[in-house]
């Protein structure tokens, strides 16, 4: 028998019943069905169950993304390297990187775990598997500047208000993520907008440390031509090598995820497809109109695409499918206003330099209006039976 | 012929389909009559206990409608009458006459010729098959309850295929029973005007060989589960209110009760399956009623025995076959707790998501008893929304019902629920949607009587 096997039931007396640590066993069930998938049988019709659940489910989220992931932890230390005026290789990149990002993720998912322990505990019941997803999207969204203490909090925030108030996962409205990250973005705002996207720039001066929004053409230049003499080329954009948040700053990337979890069908194609046709939409109007060709207004639709966190936000904020609409045109909707209010947010509002994380916020809220509507209407197409 | 299309449903492959090749077991020693079949009864017993029985004599009614009789399948007495939680009947068992000469003694009741059908009163006819027991065989939507006599039905399905994908065969089930088919077509247009038969596309071609069946059928449905049931059809089929409340029979019902009036005698021959992802075995010919244990021979580990793993109930082995049921699935239990089950890559993982490796392949899958994983709440992910054959959405209407919102859960379309079983099959989270939906229906029914 597997060692592992023989730990978990040798004390698995201490966590049931009378045992001493009871009121653990949510931490005890989590820890073993993670290792030992569970699958008891089946007491009502139908007798035959798919194989898919909700560990796998958002396990595959999780994979997605893995290459956001990856491409964030090398482009904070390439990032840095930049601004310290060394090239390094990908390795030391990476390496140091990660000794950014790592307790970042790492201070993430404990302080939500604790909370989601806490309530379990609390609540008496299972442990749900959609924090893994939040515990990893949250870090992604942040700069990888931010003070430690600032990602506790804000975790706090995204799970116990975002999310447990409700009743957990499955229960919530509102992306927990991204409630997390408004509520830094809103509480602390000197460490999470300005010059704050790249490690360690206080090494030398004169590196800005802005993202692409941030960028304003000098009178009587272009806003494309601006961008390209700041280094944030089309090209850069796309791949992803400028400064931003964690998980955000490659298109590239974004797109692989979104693939996966197109391909496997865990995210809904309606709100990423719906999504990238609204923000296309929208930017071609705003560049028709005459005048502000020194502003984003005239950026075009792929400078909006590939800059900021629209393609990170509507390929893995967007799609979780707790706080999107569950019918299909209510996604197409959702989709697409969310890419219409994100270059509305960036062009029109002054005050926010980045739309995305508002933008599905806000649509989060009238997802359950969309999904009203939609059932209302098929449902008057119906056949009466009554 | 007429396509229906259907495109949502169960598409994944299975393994242990029966061998079409027949065999016939001898007569058990016991048969019974059970009442957990029969949607809604609320029976009332006719005999005790030791009491001596004929076959086609009535065991018990329905309280609702006192004419509508269960009668017994055979001759011998009444050996025990079982009863469930708070006094509900299970079945009554009868144990058969062991004396071969009188074996088999029938009631004679009146028959009824070919060409008389047309002119007979439709009342009469209804009440032959009321007192013969053979009236049940029509099932009226929207609850699937035995029809009410007094409705004129808007149409009358006629299902050739039984509730399981691994349900008997009709070329199997109607074999040289041709002329006894076409006589319960002309008995079905005594009801009702419009008369569909449906049959999967793939049994099309082997229909050939019954004399001429093949021609009577109106409408082809695809072939993967539950593109013939008679609810999805129903639902594909209307366009009116009124046909909600249309009739459905199955095609060895529709013979059963042909038979029964051509001879004046109730039919006691069944055809049936015993399935296992394991196995390929014949279709079984016995005798309706015939105890579970006779057909699966002995079973030491710990499957489960079904009537129909989507749509059936689970039975004991020491239990009979009832009156609607003509399948046994014996499902595994595969009570191994995997080792990081949750990200395997399932080559071989029955699913109708596209996280396996296995949707790639179309090699035939097993499919055990157990829940691959634990119950979570609904994240509206639209699995069930997207496997549902009449187009309901799961997921809303059970957050009305767990609302009490009876009200919103019938507009959604509750009603059009054929009970297939998908949406909880599919479900990521769990959820015993398929409970709830039947709950709502039956609570719904309840709330009319």
């Amino acid at each position: 028998m597997n060692p592992l096997k023989k730990l978990v039931n040798s004390s698995e007396k201490y966590f049931t019943g009378s045992g001493k640590f009871n009121r653990l066993k949510p931490l005890f069930d989590a820890t073993k069905t993670f290792f030992f998938f569970p699958s008891p049988k089946t007491k009502h019709t139908p007798f035959v169950r798919d194989s898919l659940d909700l560990k796998r489910f958002m396990s595959f989220v999780l994979i997605s993304l893995l290459p956001v992931l990856i491409f964030g932890i090398y482009n904070t230390g390439f990032q840095a390297g930049l601004a310290r005026g060394e090239s390094y290789t990908f390795f030391q990149a990476f390496w140091l990187g990660s000794r950014y990002v790592l307790p970042i993720i790492i201070v993430s998912y404990t302080v939500g775990f604790l909370w989601e322990i806490l309530f379990a505990v609390i609540r008496k019941h299972k442990i749900s598997e959609g924090f893994l997803v939040t515990g990893l999207l949250f870090p992604l969204t942040l700069p990888a500047t931010i003070p430690l203490w600032q990602v506790a909090v804000g975790i706090s925030f995204g799970v116990v208000i975002g999310k447990e108030v409700f009743g957990g996962t499955g229960r919530n409205f509102l992306n927990p993520a991204l409630t997390g990250r408004a509520f830094l973005f809103f509480s602390y705002p000197v460490s999470m907008s300005g010059d704050v996207w790249v490690a360690a720039k206080s090494a030398v001066d004169g590196v800005s440390g802005a993202t692409a929004l941030s960028v304003l053409a000098p009178e009587g230049e272009k806003i494309t031509s601006a961008l390209s003499d700041s280094g944030f080329s089309l090209s850069n954009l796309f791949l992803g090598f400028v400064p931003g948040s964690i998980g955000e700053t490659s298109a590239l990337c974004c797109i692989l995820g979104a693939l996966f979890l197109i391909i496997t069908k865990i995210a809904n194609f309606r709100i990423i497809i719906g999504g990238i046709a609204g923000l296309i939409v929208t930017s071609l109007i705003f560049y028709l109109i005459p005048g502000g060709s020194d502003s984003w207004m005239n950026a075009g639709p792929l400078f909006h695409l590939c800059a900021g966190g629209f393609l990170f936000g509507i390929s893995f904020m967007a799609t979780d499918p707790v706080s999107a609409p569950g019918t299909n045109p209510g996604r197409w909707i959702f989709g697409f206003l969310i890419g219409f209010l994100t270059i509305t947010i960036r062009v029109a509002n002054p005050a926010f330099v980045e739309g995305t994380m508002l933008a599905i916020l806000f649509m989060n809220v009238f997802a359950p209006m969309l999904d009203h509507i939609v059932v209302k209407y098929t449902a008057s197409k119906r056949i009466p039976n009554v | 012929m007429e396509n229906i299309n259907v495109s949502k449903g169960f598409k994944v492959a299975l393994t242990g389909m029966p061998d079409l090749s027949v065999i016939q077991i001898p007569d058990p020693e016991t048969i019974a009559v059970s009442a957990l079949d029969i949607p809604y009864i609320r029976p009332k017993l006719l005999v005790k206990k030791n009491d001596p029985v004929k076959t086609g004599t009535p065991l018990f009614c329905d309280k609702r409608n006192k004419c509508i009789q269960y009668v017994s399948p055979g001759t011998g007495i009444v050996k025990q009458i079982v009863f469930g939680q708070r006094r509900r009947l299970i079945e009554v068992v009868i144990a058969l006459n062991k004396n071969r000469d009188e074996k088999d003694n029938f009631i004679q009741f009146e028959t009824l010729s070919s060409d008389d059908v047309n002119t007979v009163p439709r009342s009469n006819i209804t009440k032959r098959l009321q007192e013969g027991g053979l009236w049940q065989c029509f099932r009226e939507f929207p609850s699937k309850d035995t029809a009410d006599e007094n409705h004129e039905p808007p149409m009358i399905i006629v299902s050739l295929n039984g509730n399981d994908p691994f349900s008997p065969y009709p070329q199997v089930v109607l074999e040289n029973e041709t002329a006894f088919f076409e006589f319960g077509i002309k008995i079905l247009k005594q009801f009702s005007n419009r008369i569909v038969i449906t049959s999967r596309q793939d049994n099309l071609s082997s229909l050939n060989r019954l004399n001429g069946l093949k021609e009577h059928i109106t409408h082809i449905v695809p072939d993967f589960y539950p593109a013939w049931d008679p609810g999805v059809v129903l639902y594909k089929l209307k366009r009116t209110r009124k046909e909600n409340r249309s009739w459905c029979i199955s095609a060895e019902h529709l013979v059963l009760m042909a038979k029964f009036l051509l001879t004046g005698r109730y039919p006691v021959k069944r055809v049936v399956t015993v399935t296992r992802s394991t196995d390929k075995k014949p279709h079984i010919i016995t005798r309706q009623g015939a105890p579970v244990k006779n057909l699966v021979g002995s079973l030491d580990d710990n499957s489960l025995i079904t009537t129909g793993r989507f749509n059936g109930r689970s039975v004991d082995p020491k239990s009979h076959m009832g009156f609607f049921e003509s399948t046994l699935t014996i499902i595994n239990n595969n009570q191994e707790e995997e080792f990081f089950g949750f990200i395997q890559p399932g080559l071989t993982k029955p699913t109708a998501s596209k996280t396996f490796l296995s949707c790639l392949t179309q090699t035939p899958k097993n499919l055990d008893c157990n829940t691959h994983g634990e119950e979570r709440a609904c994240i509206n992910c639209g699995y069930c929304v997207n496997i549902c054959p009449v187009d309901l959405m799961p997921s809303f209407i059970i957050k009305a019902l767990l609302s009490d919102d009876i009200e919103d859960a019938l507009n959604y379309g509750l009603l059009d629920c054929c009970r297939c079983g998908l949406c909880s099959y599919a479900c990521p989270s769990k959820i015993e949607l398929t409970k709830l939906l039947s709950h709502g229906i039956d609570a719904h029914y309840k709330d009319r009587e």
